[in-house]
């Protein structure tokens, strides 16, 4: 069956989500010619990402639980739009079974796994199991059912400190924490619980070895609903703060090809086991003897997806969408191949020298990098309000080279050219950590931050000649008759390297 | 005389406009640079042959510049802004906006440094409030649940 690119997929597409991911499905939907609505809170009124999408229907409050979190409210955008199928994105409901549920029950494609797959990949205890069942190695530990406090430190004593507190439901590093000492579990435990408690609904925990100067390395999977799984290769992600990635590239510099086969097999078998269709990502715990355990599997599209289209020249939002309409995947694995390198630096409104604490605020002035090799999947544009609300993601900065080298300095350069003024970002920490001399010679591991660059020198000033200038220009700014110049915001494709496999219209 | 601070750092400035240039004194230093406007927010700073290009916004008193890959934040001081900035009102404020999720002392409490006073939740994350050193826990302005602005004292420090 020959996939026709000139048949749309669905008639109009809903996209449950906000900011960079919202801004990066609808572009996918346009290069296919598929309408899209975006939805938005009180808080997101006027955000970049109702503004790329052909509709955009308000949901409610700022509050996320009663806005991008709200089943209800989804649903009853999605009717009034009359759109025939919903993108989750990632974080929100993209990875909630009930969500995907409700959705086919009103008739709606959930361009995703099936709500079964959610809730047994959501359940960490569960995922454990079922991987150490079908062969695939997981990090010792405990998942057990038993969850009285006592029986946690009991185990955690067990399998030995240091201890990570895993919530069972629940993601992006909120409530984990790694324990070093015995007397320190209990709080610890507490304060987990409570954040699972306030971001999931749930209390349940796993208990892992800590595995020090571990790194973490993931697969890329995507199933189709006629049975086939393929790998596009795997990412690392190794550079964390709070358990949040904050740098990922692909291929990993960790991996012989060796390793690399193993480790993609692994996440096949994997992602065979959990019967998983549509994109997905299966996470690993790679340790400094090159074994490799299972850590969770994600069930949607990942922050970092950008690296792997990067190098492999698909677009995952697309084969997301020809998957959930049912059609077969087009190549088979002997057509993946990864092309050069890529990296992917994301742009956080927080502050890495007061603890990386968010930094809201409102964006005054926004500059993107641009140029060959250079992809910006931003979330924000110049008079965007960033709030306490949600994430504090603003943008990706993603740069493709021949091979690592040049994909770091095409970064480096890329990222002095990004500028935004308003809110406190992360950026100077992005360079610390693509000048450094460890993560040039791709010696990386999860505690490579705190290792590396927890001592962050204060702000310094600006040099005299940066004063002067800026004080010039703003008088200068005064006068009448400065001719604005409309800044270019550059489709993500442009820059993108030149292959496509696959695809049907290359 | 425009007065700045950045961070801790305090600096004098000069603005002069002459005829087709403007003249800026800072610190002492004279700079009679060649400055053009590229886009809004955006200038070319030419000194000799050699270009600059920088970025810069004003945001009230707030002065922010991108420059060399850097971000700098500088306030304008307006004269008697500066005996306030050095009251210390002894308390710990919110550093954002946020909900207090936990208050882990209470009033009267010795407290040391770095110690845990108490957690507010913004953006999703738990972050805790810590002592910037050692004291006694004076009046606790808020309670578990109560939203709170940065600039207001939530717990008192002797």
């Amino acid at each position: 069956m020959v996939n026709n690119p000139y048949v749309a997929l669905f008639r109009k597409l809903l996209i449950a989500n906000r900011g960079e991911i919202a801004v990066r499905v609808a572009r996918t939907c346009r290069v296919l010619g598929i309408p899209s609505v975006a939805v938005y809170s009180e808080a997101d009124r006027g955000a970049l990402h109702t503004r790329e999408t052909d509709e955009a229907i308000p949901i409610g409050p700022a509050e996320a639980a009663r806005s991008y979190l709200s089943i209800d409210a989804i649903l009853d955008a999605a009717r009034r739009a009359g759109a025939d199928a919903v993108h989750p994105g990632y974080g929100f409901l993209s990875q909630n079974g009930d969500f995907a549920d409700a959705l086919a029950g009103a008739g709606l494609v959930f361009i995703g796994p099936p709500g079964s797959v959610h809730r047994a990949m959501g359940d960490k205890k569960g995922a454990r199991r079922l991987m150490a069942a079908a062969g695939v190695p997981v990090v010792p530990g405990y998942d057990g059912d038993d969850q009285q406090d006592e029986r946690l430190r009991t185990e955690a004593a067990r399998i030995g400190w240091p201890v990570m507190i895993k919530p069972s439901r629940g993601g992006g590093g909120k409530g984990m924490r790694v324990v070093t000492r015995a007397e320190d579990f209990p709080s610890a435990l507490a304060a987990s619980r409570r954040e699972a408690r306030a971001g999931f609904g749930d209390d349940v925990m796993v208990l892992e070895r800590f595995v020090e100067r571990s790194r973490h390395v993931e697969v890329q999977v995507l199933g189709d609903s006629h049975g086939s799984v393929l790998h596009l290769l795997e990412r690392e992600c190794s550079i964390q703060r709070r358990h949040q990635k904050v740098v990922e590239e692909t291929p990993s510099p960790a991996l012989s090809p060796e390793m690399r086969s193993a480790l993609c097999a692994a996440g096949v078998a994997a992602a065979h086991a959990a019967s998983y269709v549509n994109a997905g990502t299966v996470e690993f715990l790679l340790d400094p003897q090159g074994r490799f355990y299972f850590l969770e599997m994600n069930t949607r599209l990942q922050v970092e997806h950008p690296v792997t289209e990067a190098v492999t020249g698909l677009d995952l939002v697309r084969l997301q969408l020809q998957v959930a309409a049912g059609q077969p995947l087009a190549f088979g694995q002997d057509r993946v191949r990864g092309q050069g390198h890529a990296l992917e630096c994301r742009l956080y409104a927080e502050d890495p020298e007061n603890d990386d604490l968010p930094s809201p605020g409102r964006i005054l002035h926004l500059a993107e990098p641009a140029g060959p090799g250079i992809r910006f999947d931003s979330g924000i544009a110049a008079g965007s309000e960033v709030t306490v609300h949600y994430d504090p993601l603003l943008a990706k900065v993603v740069t493709w080279g021949r091979d690592r080298e040049e994909s770091i300095q095409r970064m480096a350069s890329a990222l002095e050219r990004t500028a935004v003024l308003g809110v406190v970002t992360n950026l100077g920490r992005l360079r610390a950590i693509l000048a450094h001399a460890a993560f040039r010679e791709g010696a990386l591991d999860t505690g490579f931050i705190e290792e590396h660059l927890d001592e962050v020198s204060p702000h310094d000033c600006p040099p005299l000649e940066a004063i002067a200038a800026a004080l010039t220009a703003l008088r200068l700014e005064r006068r009448p008759s400065v001719g604005g110049v409309a800044a270019r915001v550059p489709e993500p494709w442009e820059n993108l390297g030149p292959w496509r496999i696959g695809e049907g219209e290359a | 005389m425009i007065r700045l601070r950045c961070g801790e750092t305090r600096m004098e400035a000069v603005v002069r406009e002459k005829r087709d240039r403007v003249e800026v004194i800072v610190e002492g230093r004279p700079f009679a640079l060649d400055v053009e406007a590229v886009a809004p927010g955006v200038f070319a700073s030419r000194n000799g042959d050699s270009v600059r290009t920088f970025h810069c916004v004003r945001d009230g008193d707030e002065i922010h510049l991108f420059w060399n890959g850097v971000a700098y934040r500088l306030v304008e001081e307006g004269e008697g802004r500066r005996a306030a900035q050095r009251h210390q009102s002894g308390g710990l404020e919110a550093p954002m906006p946020g909900k207090v999720i936990k208050l882990s002392v209470a009033e009267g409490d010795a407290v040391r440094k770095g110690q845990e006073i108490l957690v507010v939740e913004a953006m999703k994350m738990e972050n805790a409030i810590r002592a910037p050193r050692d004291g006694r826990v004076g009046k606790i302005a808020v309670k578990v649940g109560d939203m709170v602005a940065p600039g207001v004292t939530l717990v008192e420090l002797q």
